[in-house]
């Protein structure tokens, strides 16, 4: 795909959900639940963090030329080292004939000789991408099958229910990995993986959400002005339950990072040559049995997988109390 | 009934006492003897294998495990000299001499081998009386009968066919029939007398002297084979070996141990009289022409896993151990020597190149790369052995310049491969000839895109795969890594579906160039064989042909040396490394041989019984200040306790 088609379809994307948002943040509910977020500090530094991650991610998915992205470009000083370097030391870590080092680097260099800052901050974009596009497939997936199963009930319901028993039924991790032996690797395909079994914790809250919306008055009123079920669904029950469907996303979004480092230490994950958290952690079982063990690239994988899910979750808290009818 | 009670408290605690006193960290299982029958120490050496052999079976097994174990129960007609590694030398061992090699008019050969006497199969209850019988050429028969018979499944048939006679026809008849007719002769060996036979070959072979030193052709007695039949509780002859090689197998504790105990009636071997460096002059010259083997018992423990191994060697409780990547770092310094730690220990370390080559391998079937010989150079030019080998080697492998590995006839020390050493400029001039300047083809105007297909099963793979992926990419060509099981790799590599990929090796059957050479001979292209980059050039396959059937001299040298030359200019491969091997040997144990080639090397070995008591007490004494601190908090509480109870009661 040409440079200029890929960073097109990358703002169209972005500008697509950027909208999205902004008309479900035009709700009454909705502002009312940004105001009482407002108030929440801990929900603000943690949606900032969160921003400023996806950013960086995104800065790496924008390609200035075949071989760069933006971020690669603001890292352009970076010097390529021999191999492992400490943490702002002056040589590269090897005993037997250390050489000096074309520049400092803040948290070392790999086995490589790559910056690890920089490697660090690359993994934002597998975990951008891993959490978007498994995002993009499964929450209006499992979001319509739950809505469809609570709002026609009977054998809609029945056939809903089955699917997400007979899924929920095989144990989650076996699933990824055979699902991954069987594509290949890479991190679309890894995106179709996971989503196989993210939609069904959705499906079920959004299924049970619905059943209680549709017993309401409001619902009532629609189907006794004659409104179509179509309309219904989508004008009256989506905007009552994308709370919940937000929610969940941004939950979910930490459980996909999470998942894509467990795959990718597991060996099925992202492909050589990708910088992912997973990979890095993985890589340290070997680095920690040197002799001196080599600790940065898994402090710093570890730290920014354990800020980001960290910061989702308590967002995700944040957005559930804010969300909440029952709070002030 | 107080008195019982106190009676039955103290026995409890006396046998409790007594089977701590009982109690140590040694792992190993009691030697079968204490004392050797003159009243000397029994000796026992304590040796780890990694997991249990598939078989003892020496027409069957082909792995390195297995012929661990079998190559000390089992022997052949020759062996390779524990002290002659450049170039690595045969000599007889259940031979008399070396084979006598007769040319015949009609192009066929005919090697006469002539056995020693008063070499006798272990005792076993499969002989009559239980003792073992001697060994008679009849033996030989028989093992080449059980390489042709299908139902042992000997994996190399397929290769002695060609040039054993009589072996293809009589397995293909086997097939035919169901089962092997032991008493129709196949063809391959003529009994002279009790003592003499003579081998049969379709065409000159000198290579079949390599194969008389491996345990496919070592004789096996016919009646262990129908006794050991898996029936009546017996075990199948792949799990009872019976042989006639210095150490019969006592135990086989599946997944546990496998105990080999010396042969008290071995003789078919000595310790050398001669031959060894000249360092070693006053260690062997007392030894020279002493009975074998040394060791009284020999104990592999089955350990899986890595770490407790490398613990037990540490503790004392293993002879002998390898140096893992995990612990290579605090075990062998910058220099490459021993840590000072180990050193003063009295540990020794052998650093041994073994006889393989490990390359990178460019599919000449390919319509990109076979057809681009500049391509080819180009890429090898850019590849910085040195600098993988510091990353993934730990710096210590030895730099391939050219196919052969050293000890190997033809092996050139000190060439120098033009297309080895990494020279950016000279890779980008050869690319840019290549028709790709700059990596761009001209055709799309984009980079050119090649696709390298590797086995990436963990985390040290996936970095040297990407290593791999920049050393092509620094020329401006993008690489595409293509990653694979081991079991799809070779799939690949087989039905050709690739352009090139990495981490391929072959490590020597036996050490002639033609075992090497044949990698890359046409009419070996598989399924027929091992040209898996499909090189074909006819000068080459007509210089192999030649160099195959000729024994070694200047001629022959020279022809390797031509051979040799084309495939450095031809580059169908990216030579990488010759494996170093490291071995830890414990200041009690001896080395004698440093031929990796040598694997029923076990009888040289020699173990001080003595030293080994004494220093695995000293590194395994437990420091008492736990237990006094211990003891210390105990007294405290229990003095708090007692004043706290006192005072209750008042």
């Amino acid at each position: 795909m040409p440079i200029w088609l890929s960073n097109l379809l990358l703002l169209a994307g972005c500008a697509a959900l950027v909208a999205l948002l902004r008309a479900f943040l035009f709700t009454e509910r909705s502002r009312r639940a940004l105001n009482r977020l407002r108030r929440d500090r801990v929900g603000l530094a943690c949606a900032a963090l969160v921003a400023l991650l996806l950013l960086i991610g995104l800065s790496d998915c924008f390609q200035i030329n075949p071989r760069q992205s933006a971020l690669d470009y603001a890292f352009r000083n970076v010097p390529r080292e021999e191999g492992y370097s400490a943490p702002l030391a002056t040589t590269t870590f090897n005993e037997r004939d250390p050489k000096p080092l074309n520049g400092r680097h803040l948290l070392g260099t790999d086995l490589l000789g790559k910056d690890v800052f920089l490697q660090t901050l690359k993994g934002c974009k597998t975990a951008l991408i891993i959490g978007g596009f498994t995002s993009l497939i499964y929450i209006p997936f499992g979001a319509l099958l739950g809505i469809l199963g609570g709002y026609y009930r009977r054998w809609v319901d029945d056939v809903v229910q089955y699917l997400y028993s007979t899924v929920a039924s095989i144990p989650g991790i076996l699933l990824l990995v055979a699902v991954m032996m069987t594509l290949g690797k890479g991190l679309d395909r890894m995106a179709v993986a996971l989503s196989l079994t993210a939609w069904i914790g959705l499906c079920r809250l959004v299924r049970g959400e619905t059943f209680r919306q549709t017993a309401k008055p409001y619902v009532e009123a629609a189907r006794a002005l004659g409104q179509s079920h179509w309309r219904i669904v989508v004008f009256h029950i989506l905007p009552n339950v994308m709370h919940l469907v937000i929610i969940n996303a941004i939950l979910g979004f930490s459980g996909l990072v999470l998942a894509e480092s467990i795959l990718s230490y597991l060996g099925v994950g992202a492909p050589v040559g990708t910088p992912s958290w997973g990979i890095m952690i993985d890589s340290a079982r070997m680095e920690l049995s040197r002799e001196p063990a080599v600790w940065w690239p898994l402090a710093a994988a570890s730290s920014a997988l354990f800020l980001l899910v960290l910061s989702l979750n308590l967002l995700g808290d944040s957005l559930r109390r804010a969300f909440d009818p029952k709070a002030g | 009934m107080n008195g019982n009670r106190t009676s039955l408290i103290l026995s409890c605690t006396l046998a409790v006492l007594l089977a701590l006193a009982g109690c140590n960290n040694n792992p190993h299982p009691r030697p079968l003897r204490e004392k050797r029958a003159d009243g000397t120490p029994w000796v026992v050496s304590h040796l780890r294998i990694p997991d249990d052999p598939r078989s003892l079976d020496p027409q069957f097994s082909y792995d390195t495990l297995g012929h661990a174990v079998i190559a000390q129960i089992y022997e052949s007609l020759l062996q390779y000299s524990p002290f002659k590694t450049d170039p690595y030398e045969l000599e007889p061992c259940l031979a008399e001499g070396m084979p006598r090699r007769i040319k015949n008019p009609d192009g066929t050969e005919t090697y006469e081998i002539r056995l020693k006497r008063g070499v006798f199969f272990h005792d076993d209850p499969c002989f009559p009386g239980g003792h073992g019988r001697e060994v008679t050429a009849a033996d030989f028969v028989y093992a080449f009968q059980r390489i042709a018979d299908p139902a042992v499944e000997c994996p190399v048939l397929s290769t002695l066919q060609e040039f054993v006679a009589g072996l293809g026809p009589a397995y293909v008849e086997a097939r035919k029939a169901g089962k092997f007719d032991y008493s129709k002769p196949t063809g391959a060996i003529t009994v002279r007398d009790a003592y003499t036979f003579q081998l049969h070959l379709l065409k000159a072979y000198p290579q079949i002297q390599y194969w008389l030193a491996m345990p496919f052709t070592a004789p096996v007695p016919r009646e262990a084979v129908e006794y050991y039949n898996g029936k009546n509780g017996r075990d199948p002859f792949k799990f009872h070996p019976v042989g006639c090689g210095p150490y019969r197998c006592a135990e086989w504790a599946r997944s546990r141990l496998i105990r080999l105990v010396r042969n008290e009636r071995y003789s078919a071997t000595r310790f050398p009289a001669g031959g060894w460096p000249k360092a070693d002059d006053a260690r062997f010259t007392s030894l020279a022409g002493a009975p074998l083997p040394f060791l009284d018992e020999i104990q592999f423990a089955v350990i899986r896993e890595n770490i407790p191994a490398w613990l037990l060697f540490r503790q004392g409780y293993l002879d002998r151990s390898g140096v893992g990547k995990d612990v290579f770092s605090s075990v062998i310094t910058a220099g490459q020597t021993l840590s000072n730690e180990l050193r003063a220990r009295g540990i020794t370390l052998y650093r041994d190149v073994e006889p393989g080559t490990f390359y990178s391998q460019f599919n000449t079937d390919d319509p990109l790369l076979g057809k681009n010989l500049r391509l080819r150079q180009a890429l090898s030019t850019a590849y910085n052995e040195d600098r993988a080998n510091e990353l993934f080697g730990n710096g210590v492998q030895l730099k391939a310049e050219q196919l052969l590995p050293p000890g190997v006839v033809g092996y050139e020390p000190g060439f120098k491969n033009p297309y080895r050493t990494q020279n950016l400029d000279q890779a980008r001039k050869l690319l840019a000839e290549a028709g790709y300047p700059n990596g761009i083809d001209p055709n799309t105007g984009q980079p050119l895109v090649l696709t390298m297909d590797v086995v990436a099963s963990g985390a040290e793979d996936r970095q040297r795969a990407e290593f791999d992926q920049s050393q092509i990419e620094q020329l401006g060509v993008r690489c595409k890594i293509e990653e694979n099981t081991w079991a799809r790799f070779q799939d690949k590599q087989i039905n050709g579906h690739f352009q090139m990929n990495t981490g391929s090796g072959w490590n020597a059957d036996y050490p002639d160039p033609e075992n090497f050479f044949f990698l890359f001979y046409s009419k070996n292209v598989p399924p027929q064989g091992s040209n898996y980059v499909r090189f074909s050039h006819p000068e080459f396959d007509r210089l192999f042909e030649q160099m195959a059937t000729m024994d070694n001299g200047p001629e022959r040298l020279e022809i390797i040396r031509r051979m040799n030359g084309i495939l450095v200019e031809q580059c169908p491969v990216i030579y990488s490394f010759h494996p170093v091997a490291f071995t830890l040997n414990q200041p009690w144990l001896a080395r004698v041989s440093s031929n990796p080639m040598l694997t029923g090397g076990l009888k040289y070995v020699r173990l001080d019984t003595a030293l080994r008591a004494q220093k695995i007490s000293e590194w395994n004494r437990a420091p008492a200040w736990p237990l006094w601190t211990l003891g210390a908090v105990l007294a405290l509480l229990l003095g708090y306790a007692i004043q706290w109870a006192r005072k209750q009661n008042v």
